[in-house]
């Protein structure tokens, strides 16, 4: 099994963020950290790991990096008391370039994380004041240099394309400047506009103005060029890693594996039935005082759903899936392939970089052509 | 009643000039109707013609008058209705007349219609009592009023009558005038039974109610009769006449108008303009001019919703039932679904149409735009009419393609002379000649091809005189045009709704407007989409959807799985409401808005 931890907890907002995360005081982040360590107790009492301990640790958020490095090490001590730790697991935690000092990364890696993800997002000032990121290029260097030598086996970087007034240049040399510093993997995602967040609100207004669809194409194809000609696999819509550095815990959802969510907004799947914790931290904090968990929305999933989602899950990774999965008649896999968005090769569908990019409507044609 | 005291008339006036409030006072100055019982315009039964202040359904009131000399007449008051769509209809109205009230408003002065109207009843052998009304307005010009009217019909401007229908000044007067003036009814009772019908109705319980002047002969309750023309017999279930309200009665006489009830509940059955005579006692000859009612326009009507075809079937059926002109048939467009191809006597009618489906039956239509029926003559002379463009043959087998024309007279102060004339060009019509009607008002008549008529024609002459030309047509059957058939091609797959036949110099035109608001319309696709618009295999015009380059949900990691399958949902939604043309997936409100803008821009 594996368990993804949720750290809520941000020192600022981005503006284009809408994730579960807030910003906190250090008496609410403690009360929040041991309370995970009851969750996972709790959880640890339920369930029989069938005398294997957890296969991977993900601490994602909001920013875990808000914890100190010793922080995170006591996190996984009890992670690992809990279930079990197994002794080739990959333990990773998300990290803001504007969060740690050298030694926050040597106590977290001698501590047990062994995948470091950063949060660079752009090496272009400018760029990330347009997102108000807290961090500056500067600052994300030195981040990636510190992980880069805390002896952790893998460390990634997160990129950004398709920003406000960011060039295909800026975008390109940015990833470049990664690779060159000996990053294991790369996240290249598209600025994505969310509703309700204030980049929406400035996109609306006309002060900020997006890159036309065309441009942003341009851009992720140009990535995928230049990092496939540095020795990058591209094994995901949005990831790229050096050959034994791809991230376990992620293909683990892209594979419809079993995983346990701790934490306020965690989701799982689990024996079949996914299901999410409380979105509100306080009442996350509540429900476990008075020894509840704080489960909700849980839903079974019908056998023709899981095939729904292992297809729209595997259709991203590399892999593909397997054309039988799919189903339908060859015919009308056949036109999305003449039209270069996937190919069939060995009895598997895989989408190509450019069906990647338009992913949502080639699943929806996929799955629902015939419905 | 002895038949001289019996008096037939109808008002024919403009929109309104004032007609039924002029038949207000007389059902008032009679006692037909008590004043205080007086809905407002009683003739026009029906909210969408009260809405519009046009009448749609003819209808015949008796009144009791005594007049100055002191003697009871029976008067019978036909009502007709105002549009030149309904033509057909205003001459049956005339002949069941012997008179006919010529009704002008001082402040518009002669409209091109009442002018046509008017020689139809001077044709028809009615006496004419011209009158000029809402002589209390003080905008309104009595004397030059009297002056066109006096010119028109080559009369002494002294004879013709002032009234205020809105105050009742000198409508007694004018009824006196209608018994003085108007011929009392010929024809002998001991005939054989020859009776008109003008005007059905139809009463969804007891079935058609079919207005009848009774010109020879008398037809009474329980006797059989026939329809000469569609050759129905039925018996006369009820015989009577409205005084406004159905009042029964034994029977009606040579020179009476009334309504008879056979029981027929079909409408197609018992058409205006028929002769109704007695099975027994036949008569060798129906009265002269009967006409098939002859749809000139015609028109898809679809369900925007197609599970609500049923209900327009059931609609259209029902608004058939007192509806004689209607005609449709079932299609099945690619783009739209299955709906009608609907045949109206003109736009006006069309509108009508469709306002009553999406009114009274509660129904969201798409219309495709009007088109008229064109004669097609092949290689081997074999002549066809082609009421839907996409069912226009090939051209290389066509020798020759007519559309109807129609003589229109236009009635414009010379002012606004050269607008008309350019847009009469620009519509293709030929110029035929003019004439100046008391030196304010020109009358000009052309001939124009149907097809430029139905579509905005009269908004733009309107728009063009600032509201004072006015319009009268007539149909004078077809002409040979140099038309070509456009189809519109979305990537390679022909669209019927979009199909037109065009004049041959105008198909780039239209095949661009219409390629350039498809290519805005349709969503774009996993490819390149190419949208044509082709005239004899030759693309005319030519756009292009780009495909979709980017729509990708970036990051989707553990708690993102419910929120992608939430947007595949969306998507799965989504998908039922496209249409498919080939392998393009098209919304079809796009259809529908790109239908609903038009191919033509209303330049207004």
């Amino acid at each position: 099994m594996r368990l993804y931890i949720h750290w809520p907890f941000c020192r600022s907002r981005c503006s284009y963020c809408d994730f579960n995360s807030r910003v906190a005081t250090q008496s609410l982040m403690a009360a929040y950290g041991e309370t995970l360590v009851k969750e996972m107790k709790t959880w640890a009492s339920l369930i029989r790991l069938g005398g294997q301990g957890l296969r991977s640790i993900y601490i994602g958020g909001g920013t875990p990096s808000c914890m100190s490095g010793e922080e995170v090490a006591a996190l996984i001590d009890a992670a690992s008391l809990a279930f079990g730790l197994d002794a080739d697991a990959e333990v990773t935690v998300e990290i803001n370039p504007a969060t740690w000092e050298a030694g926050d990364f040597r106590h977290a890696v001698s501590g047990g994380v062994n995948r470091l993800s950063i949060g660079v997002q752009s090496l272009d000032d400018g760029a990330l004041r347009r997102l108000s990121r807290t961090h500056d290029a500067l600052e994300a260097r030195r981040a990636v240099a510190s992980a880069l030598t805390s002896g952790a086996r893998t460390v990634n970087a997160d990129l950004m394309y398709a920003l406000p007034a960011g060039s295909e240049d800026a975008f390109l040399s940015g990833l470049e400047e990664m690779s060159g510093m000996g990053v294991h993997h790369l996240s290249v995602y598209a600025l994505t506009l969310e509703s309700g967040t204030p980049l929406q609100r400035l996109v609306e207004q006309g002060t900020v103005v997006l890159p036309r669809e065309e441009e942003a194409a341009r851009q992720y194809l140009s990535a995928v060029e230049m990092l496939e000609s540095k020795g990058f696999e591209h094994y995901e819509i949005s990831n790229f890693c050096k050959p034994g550095h791809c991230c376990r815990h992620n293909l683990a959802y892209w594979r419809r594996e079993e995983y346990l969510g701790v934490g306020a907004g965690a989701h799982s799947l689990l024996g079949g039935v996914r299901f999410r914790n409380q979105r509100s931290v306080l009442l996350y904090l509540r429900l476990l005082k008075a020894g509840e968990l704080p489960v909700c929305g849980a839903e079974a999933v019908a056998e023709e759903e899981a095939r729904e989602e292992m297809i729209m899950l595997g259709m991203r990774t590399a892999r593909g899936v397997p054309e039988r999965t799919i189903g339908g008649t060859r015919e009308e896999l056949r036109d999305l392939e003449n039209c270069g968005l996937l190919t069939i090769s060995g009895g598997r569908v895989r989408l190509t970089a450019r069906g990647m990019l338009v992913s949502n409507a080639v699943m929806a044609d996929i799955l629902y052509r015939r419905g | 009643m002895d038949r001289s005291r019996i008096r037939n008339f109808c008002i024919i006036a403009h929109i309104d000039h004032g007609k039924s409030t002029l038949a207000d006072r007389f059902l008032e100055i009679t006692d037909t109707v008590p004043r205080q019982k007086m809905a407002e315009q009683y003739l026009d039964r029906m909210e969408l013609e009260r809405e519009r202040g046009i009448t749609i359904k003819a209808q015949a009131v008796r009144m009791q008058y005594r007049a100055g000399d002191g003697v009871e007449y029976r008067l019978n008051l036909i009502d007709t209705p105002g549009h030149v769509d309904f033509s057909y209809e205003v001459s049956r109205s005339l002949a069941a007349c012997e008179g006919a009230i010529l009704l002008v408003d001082a402040s518009q002065g002669v409209e091109a219609q009442t002018v046509g109207n008017a020689y139809l009843a001077v044709e028809s052998g009615l006496e004419i009592i011209p009158v000029v009304n809402k002589i209390d307005l003080p905008a309104s010009d009595a004397e030059g009023t009297a002056m066109e009217i006096a010119d028109l019909l080559g009369i002494d401007p002294a004879e013709v009558l002032m009234v205020s229908a809105k105050t009742g000044e000198g409508t007694e007067k004018l009824l006196d005038a209608v018994v003085e003036r108007v011929p009392a009814p010929s024809g002998e009772a001991w005939m054989p039974l020859r009776a008109l019908v003008f005007d059905s109705t139809y009463d969804s319980y007891r079935g058609v109610v079919a207005f009848v002047r009774v010109v020879e002969g008398t037809v009474s309750r329980g006797m059989k009769i026939g329809f000469m023309a569609t050759g129905v017999s039925a018996s006369v279930d009820e015989v009577g006449f409205f005084s406004p309200d159905m009042i029964s009665c034994p029977g009606l006489e040579a020179g009476e108008v009334g309504y008879i009830i056979t029981g027929i509940k079909d409408v197609t059955r018992i058409r205006v303009g028929d002769t109704v005579t007695g099975r027994e006692a036949p008569a060798a000859e129906p009265l002269p001019g009967y006409r098939d009612p002859k749809p000139m326009v015609f028109a898809g009507i679809y369900p925007v919703d197609s599970d609500a075809f049923t209900d327009l079937n059931d609609a259209l059926e029902k608004l058939k039932l007192n509806d004689a002109a209607l005609s449709f048939v079932r299609e099945n467009s690619k783009a739209l679904g299955f709906g009608f191809r609907c045949g109206f006597l003109g736009l006006l009618h069309m509108e009508i149409v469709q306002e009553r489906l999406e009114r009274e039956y509660g129904l969201d239509l798409v219309v495709t735009s009007p088109n008229v029926v064109y004669e097609v003559e092949d290689r081997e002379g074999r002549i066809t009419h082609v009421r839907n463009p996409s069912d226009m043959p090939d051209m290389g087998t066509i020798k020759e393609i007519r559309e109807p024309y129609v003589r229109a007279t236009i009635l414009v102060p010379p002012d606004y002379m050269g607008g008309i004339l350019e847009l009469v060009k620009e519509r293709r019509g030929i110029y035929q000649d003019m004439a100046y009607l008391s030196g304010r008002r020109v009358e000009l008549r052309c001939r124009l091809p149907l097809a430029e008529m139905v579509i905005d024609f009269y908004d733009q002459l309107k728009s063009r005189s600032r509201g004072y030309a006015s319009l009268d047509y007539e149909h004078m059957g077809f002409l040979p045009g140099n038309l070509v058939r456009l189809d519109i091609l979305i990537n390679g797959e022909p669209v019927d709704a979009f199909s037109v036949i065009v004049e041959r110099s105008r198909a780039h035109d239209y095949g661009k407007r219409i390629t350039q608001r498809l290519r805005e319309l349709i969503p774009r696709q996993l490819f390149d989409v190419p949208v044509q618009a082709v005239v004899g295999g030759r693309v005319v015009a030519r756009e292009t959807i780009k495909a979709r380059r980017k729509d990708v949900l970036a990051k989707c990691y553990g708690g993102d799985v419910t929120r992608k399958k939430k947007l595949l949902q969306k998507q799965k939604e989504g998908k039922k409401r496209m249409k498919m043309v080939g392998k393009v997936e098209i919304p079809q409100e796009a259809f529908i808005s790109a239908l609903r803008s038009g191919g033509e821009d209303k330049g207004k």
